[in-house]
């Protein structure tokens, strides 16, 4: 690949990363509220997005797709695992 | 099936097929090295799953007395920069590897910008850590706490970690240039430090700006 094309891509994924980052403290720091929740989910799950993209250079063609279907894997694990963690112990907090 | 037949053999950090033999190498010890960095977050998720079900409690100073917002800010900056140094680092590895000299002079400029950037984020982290202790909340305190500090520390350990490694890098290919060896040391290292920085997006989002919510 091109040299200026490589480098254009990891400056593309900087400049989201940045934004992605001065939008939740943004909301923190001047909104509050619990509502603020949505925003840092939302801004959370779209930089980790820009940074396997941009910057780990995963993508849904090629070889590459190995590694995403191994990040894939490792995501539904950990959802399972993290998700049930909070709703069993989530049920019992709202049972005591 | 020869090198310059196949691009692209696992993401991005790879070194490409002008490297030749080198190229083949690395797509078994980089997606060798994904495997083990999965296995980590699976590590850190378990981490925050026990830190998600504690609630910081009335006895002990909260998020509030305890967070800086301005500091997790700078921490931020710091480790996003620095997974761009650490970016620029293989595409200087991956682009010149012809110019042996002044290769290495870029590629040593590049890593040792990337360690200070970390070393600039392990300083905030390390006073931010002193000053909870002195403010009340070591981790001790309460579960709230010590899933805090285990989180936030397993994290800062990961981050020495891959300083130290770097580092030893760093002596590598001023001493051996860079041969294959180092390359691929380089581009499993980079594929740590990366994760690093995506780790540290859920940390900031979730313990320290949905902690201050």
């Amino acid at each position: 690949m091109e040299k200026s094309k490589e480098l254009h891509h990891y400056l593309i994924g900087l400049a989201l990363a940045a934004v992605l980052t001065v939008i939740p403290f943004t909301l923190v720091a001047t909104v509050g509220g619990k509502a603020s929740y949505v925003g840092l989910i939302f801004c959370a799950i779209l930089q980790l997005i820009v940074h396997l993209r941009f910057f780990l250079h995963l993508s849904f063609k090629g070889q590459q797709k190995e590694d995403l279907q191994l990040v894939l894997f490792t995501g539904f694990i950990l959802f399972l695992m993290i998700g049930g963690t909070i709703w069993v112990l989530g049920n019992l907090y709202t049972r005591m | 099936m020869s090198a310059s037949t196949r691009q692209s053999l696992h993401p991005g950090l790879n070194l490409g097929a002008e490297h030749g033999d080198d190229h083949l190498e690395a797509e078994t010890s980089v997606f060798g090295f994904w495997v083990f960095m999965m296995s980590d977050m699976v590590t850190f998720g378990m981490f925050f799953a026990v830190f998600a079900t504690t609630l910081p409690l009335a006895c002990c100073p909260g998020p509030t007395e305890l967070f800086d917002l301005g500091s997790i800010a700078w921490q931020t900056s710091f480790l996003l920069l620095s997974s761009m140094t650490s970016g620029m680092a293989v595409l200087t590895m991956k682009q010149e590897h012809g110019g042996r000299s002044a290769c290495i002079k870029k590629l040593v400029f590049w890593l040792l910008l990337t360690v200070l950037l970390g070393c600039g984020f392990l300083y905030r982290e390390i006073s931010d850590f002193i000053f909870m202790a002195t403010a009340g909340g070591p981790p001790t305190r309460s579960g709230y706490l010590s899933a805090l500090w285990s989180l936030v520390g397993l994290h800062g350990l990961h981050v020495t970690g891959g300083i130290l490694w770097c580092l030893v890098i760093v002596v590598g290919v001023m001493v051996r240039g860079v041969d294959l060896r180092w390359k691929l040391a380089l581009l499993r290292w980079a594929v740590f430090w990366h994760f690093l920085d995506v780790v540290w997006i859920f940390i900031f989002s979730f313990v320290f700006l949905g902690g201050l919510l």
